[in-house]
């Protein structure tokens, strides 16, 4: 019987060790989020993964969301929040002078917590990003390959005139990441995708995303632990930190592989989360 | 938080504590019913198997119950895996100890022989050292040295060894022969009784690292590097 | 299970519920009763107008122009209508689309302190007396130029700009964040996110807001006397940049001649405003609602 030996050697708690075949899509370095001065996240180092599903967990306040809308510059709407420190895509830093965050949008996309399907048709949700960006020719073969790619398709094929709201929670966030696949982006994120799903909903979702890793980067916010377990290959926590004069922050407390965080996590602070012990 | 989860898992722990402890009191038992030829008590540490069997069927059945529902993860579930693990340990030796008490019933009126009865005491004796150690790791949660286990185990394999060279050494003649053959086998099981004690040690280790190693097993001789 | 209480179980209504009762019942009534009379009162005008107009309603009314120098008897206010028509019809051509444009910039693109101004230069607006607003427009326009209809509906321009502005503003903000983010999210611009998915959502809002405009223009008399008043609707004339007729104006000449022929006829005139816009009101709920309908929201 020979014996199993997993060795993890954590050299860095942040950055995980780079296996020769992992490809950083995302490298943040000392990143830091504020909203009106108030610190949201601060001195974040991480690379995420190409073709990996990355989950970010953590209580609330943490800076999860803050976080995952950095990747994908949604914080510009914000007209408070200010950023510093390094993000790069693909060697490019996001942030930099000359990048068009419509363009950063185009290849990140995004699928939010609350389905937010538009007030129109099955066929016109999933076409809307494609005539925008004018991709008008063989429209109806590019919306069944979205539908197909998010599952949706032999439940609605023979509908697609149909309004999108007449969908059930589940089809319509299959829909939304539909959409989403639509405009043929390199990474997806989700923002508590499967929060406002019952549980069989929410297995759909998760079988989905482990289709959609072999085409796509997958960054997806949760705060249900269980569903980081099932679903993500890394696993960031992200832990408070509280000021001595009591404002609270979000940093990056430990990075590594999923298995790795759910049965022997290196920091005190992430056993204490992820056994419930410690809000 | 999470009262209620916590405190099953200290009500698992604590069974098998008790559930040690007996087996502790087993294997001494054991020894006793050997140095004395004692059937009466060969078969109340019989009967005394039930107690140990009592608690390890509470913790085989507490713990997929508390894995569906609590769903433990990291130290816990290390801690609810290594209990699952040491559970069964204990009961094999709590199973070898009823072994040696019939094998000295099926012994009895035999002739005996001093030497070997002696040996065998101290095998015993070094098995109950290593078990109590190894179980106070466990609670401890201390794992510092596994070397002083292993150290432990190495003088109860060469007593086994010596042993049946001494065995063999009293002859073909028969009533001999018959309790030699007895004896051996109760050595061996106070070897594997040895076997489980290290076993327990790994347990312990692996749920203060988190890596599960093997300290020795039959094929390596020596134990493998620290990482 | 027993009951060991001394008093017997009972769901009925004890002192304290019965009063709360009674005096929900008393609010209910008299919520009833404004609304019994905020229609009463509605009613009352119709009737009103009605009785005394409908009397000189007549096909002719509709189809003849006004009648010549003394004539009272026969003859039709035609061309106040399309007077009235034309006017409001470039008014809204004007105010429509700069009401929205002015409630976009306002809702999504203004910071907020310009916002806060934005919203009250145009509240200012909407409370300027209109015959004030009448003597800007002459004398931004008629004192160089002379009266003309496009003066007239630059008058009624500025009156409805507000009203169309304040109320696509409100569906605007009505429209939930989360439709501009899906939008936003795919890489779409906030302008063509704002026209394709925002502002088609408020469009019904904007269909009410644009029509209750509508009417009020309809029926403002005080600026086009400055502006319009001029106007002659003995002959066809549908230029814009010449004074034209309105129904307002009619009924306010009309009713101040003694003859009591005209003056019916100015209660005719004034049935046949208020028939508009009830019309108009009903029309554009019906189509709200067919509007909604389509979108199956």
């Amino acid at each position: 019987m020979e014996a199993i030996k997993t060795k993890i050697e954590v050299s860095n708690k942040e950055r995980p060790p780079t296996a020769t075949d992992r490809v950083a899509v995302f490298e943040a370095r000392d990143l830091a989020v504020s909203y009106a001065g108030q610190p949201a996240i601060a001195g974040v180092n991480i690379d995420i993964y190409q073709r990996l599903i990355t989950a970010i967990i953590g209580p609330s306040g943490c800076g999860k969301s803050t976080f995952l809308r950095t990747l994908n510059r949604m914080n510009d709407l914000v007209p408070s929040a200010a950023l510093s420190g390094e993000l790069r895509y693909r060697g490019i830093e996001l942030y930099g002078p000359g990048v068009d965050a419509v363009e950063v949008r185009r290849r990140v996309g995004m699928v939010f917590q609350r389905p937010n399907p538009f007030h129109s048709s099955i066929y016109d949700n999933v076409a809307y990003g494609m005539r925008i960006l004018g991709l008008k020719k063989d429209l109806d073969q590019r919306v069944e390959k979205a539908l197909r790619s998010a599952a949706l398709w032999d439940e609605v094929k023979d509908r697609l005139k149909d309004s999108a709201l007449g969908l059930s929670g589940g089809q319509q966030q299959r829909l939304c990441i539909a959409r989403a696949i639509a405009v043929e982006p390199e990474v997806i994120l989700f923002d508590e995708p499967a929060s406002a799903l019952d549980p069989i909903a929410t297995s759909a979702i998760e079988d989905l995303m482990h289709e959609l890793k072999r085409d796509y980067t997958l960054v997806i916010v949760t705060h249900n632990m269980q569903q980081a377990a099932r679903v993500a290959d890394m696993t960031a926590f992200f832990g408070l930190e509280v000021e001595p004069d009591g404002s609270r922050y979000g940093v990056l407390v430990e990075y590594d592989e999923t298995t790795k965080i759910f049965t022997n996590p290196s920091d005190p602070r992430t056993e204490g989360y992820v056994t419930g012990r410690f809000g | 938080m999470r009262e209620l989860y916590s405190t099953e898992l200290e009500e698992l722990e604590r069974l098998l504590r008790e559930e040690g402890e007996l087996v502790d009191r087993a294997i001494r038992g054991a020894l006793n019913v050997l140095a004395r030829d004692d059937v009466d008590l060969a078969d109340e540490l019989i009967a005394f198997d039930d107690e140990v069997d009592r608690r390890y069927l509470s913790i085989e059945q507490g713990i997929p119950s508390l894995l569906a529902r609590q769903t433990p993860v990291a130290g816990d579930l290390r801690l609810v895996l290594a209990i699952l693990y040491v559970n069964l340990h204990l009961e094999r030796v709590a199973d070898y100890c009823v072994t040696v008490a019939k094998l000295t019933k099926l012994a009895h009126g035999l002739p005996r022989d001093a030497g070997v009865l002696d040996a065998l005491e101290e095998m015993g004796e070094r098995c109950r050292e290593m078990l109590s150690t190894g179980l106070e790791y466990f609670s401890a949660r201390d794992f510092t040295d596994p070397q002083a286990l292993i150290d432990m185990d190495r003088p109860i394999d060469r007593a086994n060894r010596k042993l049946i060279d001494r065995l063999i050494a009293l002859g073909p003649d028969e009533p001999r022969r018959e309790w030699a053959m007895r004896m051996m086998l109760v050595s061996r099981c106070l070897e594997r009784i040895g076997d489980h004690a290290v076993d327990i040690g790994e347990q312990a280790a692996y749920l203060v690292r988190g890596e599960f190693e093997e300290f020795t097993d039959a094929s390596h001789k020596t134990p493998r590097p620290a990482p | 299970m027993s009951d060991t209480s001394s008093a017997p179980f009972s769901l009925r209504a004890s002192g304290r519920l019965r009063r709360r009762q009674l005096v929900n019942r008393a609010m209910g009534g008299l919520a009833l009763g404004a609304a019994a009379l905020a229609v009463t009162v509605l009613a009352i005008v119709v009737i009103s107008v009605g009785s005394r107009g409908a009397g000189a309603l007549n096909l002719d009314f509709f189809t003849q122009s006004q009648p010549q120098g003394f004539n009272p008897k026969g003859g039709g206010v035609l061309f106040a209508i399309v007077g009235t028509a034309i006017l409001v019809g470039i008014a809204t051509l004007i105010a429509l689309p700069l009401g929205v444009l002015v409630a976009i910039y306002v809702s999504e693109l203004a910071s907020p302190r310009l916002a806060r101004l934005a919203r009250m230069a145009l509240d200012i607006t909407n409370g300027i007396p209109t015959i004030v607003i009448g003597i800007f427009v002459f004398t931004m326009i008629v004192a160089a130029h002379g009266q003309s209809a496009f003066a007239g509906a630059i008058g009624l321009a500025i009156i409805m700009l507000p009203l169309i502005a304040r109320a696509t503003e409100e569906v605007l903000l009505l429209v939930p964040a989360s439709q501009r983010e899906a939008s936003l999210a795919l890489g779409v611009s906030r302008w063509r996110t704002t026209l394709q998915v925002v502002v088609p959502s408020a469009l019904g809002g904007i269909i009410t807001g644009t029509t209750l405009a509508i009417a009020r223009a309809a029926g403002e008399t005080a600026p086009l006397l400055f502006l319009t008043s001029l106007g002659v609707s003995s002959h066809a004339d549908l230029n814009p940049f010449h004074p034209l007729q309105s129904l307002t104006l009619v009924i306010f000449t009309y009713s101040e001649q003694g003859d009591p022929g005209l003056q019916a006829k100015a209660w005719a005139a004034a049935f046949i405003l208020m028939c508009f816009v009830l019309f108009t009101s009903l029309a554009s709920k019906l189509a709200l609602a067919r509007y909604r309908k389509k979108l199956g929201g």
